[in-house]
């Protein structure tokens, strides 16, 4: 734990260094600000989740100090307000952390969690608060303040999954109801379920957030399959991806853009091309190494310090820098994945397992299509991204997260003794 | 359930996989064609915000510059000598990139080159600023010269050292200024740019080296040297006097200027320019005329340090079924297209006893502190003709300026050896050509000027009454400036004679 928080902090404090030389002075408070939350956090984690995980804290920290750093080169306006949008996420993860003080009982909020998370979804389309940015119309604004609050629908989504999930888990795994050849199961149990996804769905293809949509029907198709052991279900998801994504593709206009120039960018490139293209030729001019912090043109490229903000990290820390943030994320998420594997309680098991899945899903699909891998869809990069929303919602997930850890670890080994009581 | 989870996580795990493959192609593989993509303005941003050297003329005027600017470019890049020197350096500007001296030698000016830095590596250890200056070969008064005797006339004047290719002076008019495309206002250098490229007269077209022209009877000297290279024709071989000579293969004609009969000797009829003469030159050397335009690198790619337009002729292989246009191409008309450097070159080349030397505007590349890093030739390109035939026709040249068409471009104390041109082009009145090369006995610039369509004479234009004028003033000008002394050098090895124009 001391050895992550020491790393965080290294990491800020080379930052600090590295920006010193080009940045006016007043972005050392900022830094020091931000190793300030990052020990009230840890604090935190000391006092209410003594026994959780040491390295989830760290880790995020280090993402979260990353992400300031391109921000920062790139508009040292953003920076400050991602500062004040950490402290508020420090705080969402300090709150959440000392008012579950049990995570089992939040199974009992399930449809409640369902509710608000379909609510959420919902209140961006309410003319007069809802504004449309870059086309998606998924952001609430309400006089000074703009929020997506799709960010936390899905958390309180996967919630309310992993509870209903566990509750029926037998009963969606022992089919009963034949259609012709296929067995399915009773659709009673099977239809709320439909509902929700479907419905939450269709809100997010309405709003044109095609990431969102992605990455929720990746979770719940992963939870599904988490839950009823039955690959069965994977093949039906597939399926079902297959025929809305060609829907999708022939419906709308927008849909076809993004598939078109993922295939090929370089005939659109001043026009609907033009992001890609310039996120391409910043890992292209970062190279092996880089250009060095503040050498590069980040600037270059829209959005570069939301969804883009990976390709800024390529173009001034190069291949080692993104391979650095890749392998950042791959920990946090073989460690989320460790805490669902220790669990014993499933709807524990299932919470860590579909939070750790969001938070892997929504890092490769952003990825994916800032790098050209997959077509692009314009979400968050968790801890990195700009943006308050996403920051408040993936603290939420590392105090669920660390929740759970700490819950696990009093349950294996009721007297506390060490840290690494953990381990089995 | 774990089971599950973990089939899950190592879905998760190939996917970063694959990320991390992809990014391995994008930042490694591929990165090399991604940074230097044209539409990727990171190196141009790079090269904007770095110290630049200067561009200055070979006499010391400061042709481009660098000066410090305090918005996020840091550099502003100006041209003092607004449109003199306009088509030389070009500019170098961060919305539209950049063009000839300031593109060709980025790497140069910037302190980029390879060579440089392990020049320089000690000073680099010492944080030393790594530009490089390029001097050009032209000099200020060279183009200055050029540019009062053509005045506001469009057309080029184009004059070369014969002996290093070095050149002197590559003035177009219309000029335009390089400055306002630098500026740092991408509105107001659209603005700028819009404006010259719409200007009908096209003031950023660099018509000495950029624009082909028919170059009419100045041809003569390709065709009169390929002919007493190859031993066609001498200078005394002698052909019939006529008012035109009838072209085989079609019931054309190939009419003497203003229809007047003419004949004689080669150096007779090359003297007042006689048309059918050198038809019938055209048509006796057939496929031969192709190669003695290809041996003075008139359909080749001239290893010119700016982008030149290619030059062109009649293809070969053409002679047997198209015998006109070989006619056509021994006057320099038909399908015979060059620029008025290629011209130039022509001259220098008769002038450089039949060596054709590779042309370039910028003589050497110097650190800040004067040193020379780089020397730019002189490299001879190819051989033309044998240093004999050069003397035949240089003898046949002198006579031009003495007793023939081009006696306008005689200069008081000096023996000058050109030709002149009147090249018909549809669309208009002629264009005036000369060239020629002073002092004949022992050359020290070769020149070609343009005219186009004659200049205010339009119709009653010649290149003996409007270009060749334009030559003599600038050879008078040049001609009054003792030659330089041998240069000395310590810092480099290759160092001759170097009558440029200091």
């Amino acid at each position: 734990m001391t050895l992550a928080v020491i790393v965080a902090a290294g990491g800020y404090v080379l930052t600090a260094l590295a920006k010193g030389a080009r940045l006016p002075a007043d972005l050392a408070p900022f830094a020091a600000g931000a190793a300030g939350l990052a020990l009230v956090a840890h604090l935190a984690v000391r006092r209410f989740a003594p026994r959780a995980d040491g390295t989830l804290l760290g880790l995020a920290v280090l993402l979260n100090g990353i992400g300031f750093v391109a921000i920062a080169r790139l508009d040292p306006d953003l920076a400050r307000y991602q500062s004040l949008w950490t402290a508020v996420g420090v705080g969402a993860f300090v709150v959440t952390l000392a008012a579950v003080k049990r995570v089992t009982d939040l199974q009992r909020y399930r449809y409640t969690f369902a509710l608000v998370g379909i609510g959420s979804l919902l209140i961006p389309a309410v003319p007069g608060i809802g504004q449309e940015i870059n086309g998606a119309r998924l952001w609430v604004h309400l006089g000074p303040l703009n929020f997506q609050p799709g960010e936390a629908a899905k958390v309180t989504l996967v919630l309310f999954l992993a509870a209903y999930l566990v509750e029926k888990r037998e009963l969606l795994s022992t089919p009963t109801w034949r259609v012709g050849p296929v067995m399915l199961p009773d659709p009673k149990h099977f239809a709320p379920l439909l509902l929700a996804w479907g419905s939450s769905i269709m809100v997010m293809v309405r709003e044109k957030d095609l990431g969102s949509s992605l990455l929720f029907f990746t979770v719940f198709l992963a939870m599904l399959y988490m839950a009823t052991a039955r690959g069965s279900y994977l093949g039906v998801g597939v399926g079902l991806f297959a025929i809305g994504a060609t829907l999708a593709y022939h419906a709308f206009g927008h849909v076809r853009e993004r598939v078109t120039t993922w295939i090929n960018p370089w005939p659109t490139a001043d026009s609907h091309g033009f992001q890609l293209v310039q996120a391409l030729f910043a890992f292209g001019s970062g190279g092996f190494a880089g250009t060095g912090l503040g050498l590069g043109s980040p600037g270059k490229i829209p959005n570069a310090a939301t969804d883009f903000v990976f390709a800024a990290i390529g173009e001034e820390l190069g291949l080692i820098g993104t391979t650095a943030v890749l392998l950042i994320y791959l920990l946090l998420v073989g460690v989320g994945f460790r805490i669902a594997l220790r669990a014993e309680q499933p709807f524990l098991k299932l919470l860590a397992a579909g939070l750790t899945t969001l938070m892997g899903v929504q890092t490769f699909i952003i990825l994916g299509g800032v790098t050209r891998l997959i077509p692009l869809t314009g979400i968050t990069m968790p801890f990195v991204s700009y943006g308050g929303s996403s920051l408040l919602a993936n603290f939420v997930i590392l105090a669920l997260l660390l929740r759970i850890s700490d819950e696990v670890a009093r349950r294996a080994e009721p007297t506390p003794v060490a840290e690494a009581g953990a381990a089995r | 359930m774990n089971r599950q989870i973990r089939r899950v996580g190592l879905a998760i795990l190939v996917c970063f996989g694959a990320l991390f493959a992809q990014l391995n192609w994008l930042q490694v593989i591929d990165a090399h064609s991604l940074a230097d993509n044209p539409r990727n303005v990171r190196a141009v941003l790079r090269d904007y915000a770095e110290p630049r050297g200067q561009i200055v003329t070979s006499d010391g005027t400061v042709v481009a510059r660098s000066e410090p600017a305090k918005d996020e470019f840091e550099r502003l890049r100006t041209y003092p000598t607004g449109p003199l020197f306009g088509h030389v350096s070009g500019f170098f500007s961060f919305t539209l990139g950049a063009s000839a001296v300031e593109d060709a030698y980025n790497k140069d000016l910037s302190g980029r080159n390879l060579d440089r830095q392990f020049h320089d590596i000690g000073d680099w250890l010492i944080g030393k600023e790594q530009t490089g200056d390029a001097v050009l070969s032209l000099s200020d008064v060279a183009q200055q010269a050029a540019k009062d005797a053509l005045g506001d006339r469009k057309g080029s004047v184009v004059v070369l050292d014969p002996a290093t290719g070095e050149v002197v002076a590559l003035w177009s008019y219309p000029s335009y200024d390089p400055s306002p495309l630098a500026a740092h206002s991408s509105k107001a250098v659209q603005a700028a740019y819009d404006g010259y490229r719409t200007d009908p007269a096209n003031p950023m077209l660099a018509r000495a080296y950029r624009e082909r022209y028919p170059p009419g009877s100045t041809f003569k000297v390709v065709t009169a040297s390929t002919a007493i290279d190859t031993g066609t024709a001498t200078p005394q071989t002698r052909y019939p006097v006529l008012r035109f000579l009838a072209l085989p293969q079609s019931d054309k004609q190939l009419h003497n200027f203003g229809n007047s009969a003419c004949g004689g000797t080669m150096a007779d009829s090359f003297r007042q320019s006689c048309n059918s003469t050198f038809g019938q030159i055209g048509l006796d050397l057939g496929e031969k005329l192709v190669d003695g335009m290809k041996a003075f690198g008139v359909t080749e790619d001239v290893p010119f340090d700016l982008p030149e337009a290619r030059s062109a002729g009649p293809a070969p292989g053409t002679f047997a079924h198209n015998k006109p246009s070989f006619a056509n191409a021994a006057i320099g008309q038909g399908d015979v297209a060059v620029t008025p450097l290629q011209m130039a070159m022509v001259a220098a080349t008769i002038a450089n006893g039949g060596v054709v030397m590779a042309p370039h505007v910028v003589r050497e590349i110097r650190d800040a502190d004067g040193r020379v890093i780089r020397r730019i030739g002189p490299d001879e390109w190819r051989r033309a003709v044998q240093p004999t035939t050069a003397a035949a026709v240089t003898q046949m040249m002198i006579d031009v300026v003495k007793r023939g068409t081009g006696t306008a471009a005689a200069v008081p104390g000096f023996t000058v050896a050109g030709k002149t041109g009147t090249a018909e082009a549809p669309g208009g009145p002629p264009h005036a050509w000369f060239i020629g090369f002073a002092p004949a006995e022992a050359p020290r610039y070769a020149i070609a000027v343009i005219v186009e369509r004659g200049g205010d004479l339009g119709d009653e234009a010649t290149g003996g009454r409007v270009a060749a004028p334009v030559a003599g003033k600038v050879l008078a000008k040049l001609l009054a400036i003792p030659p330089a002394p041998p240069e000395t050098s310590t810092t480099t090895t290759t160092t001759g004679p170097r009558p440029g124009g200091r």
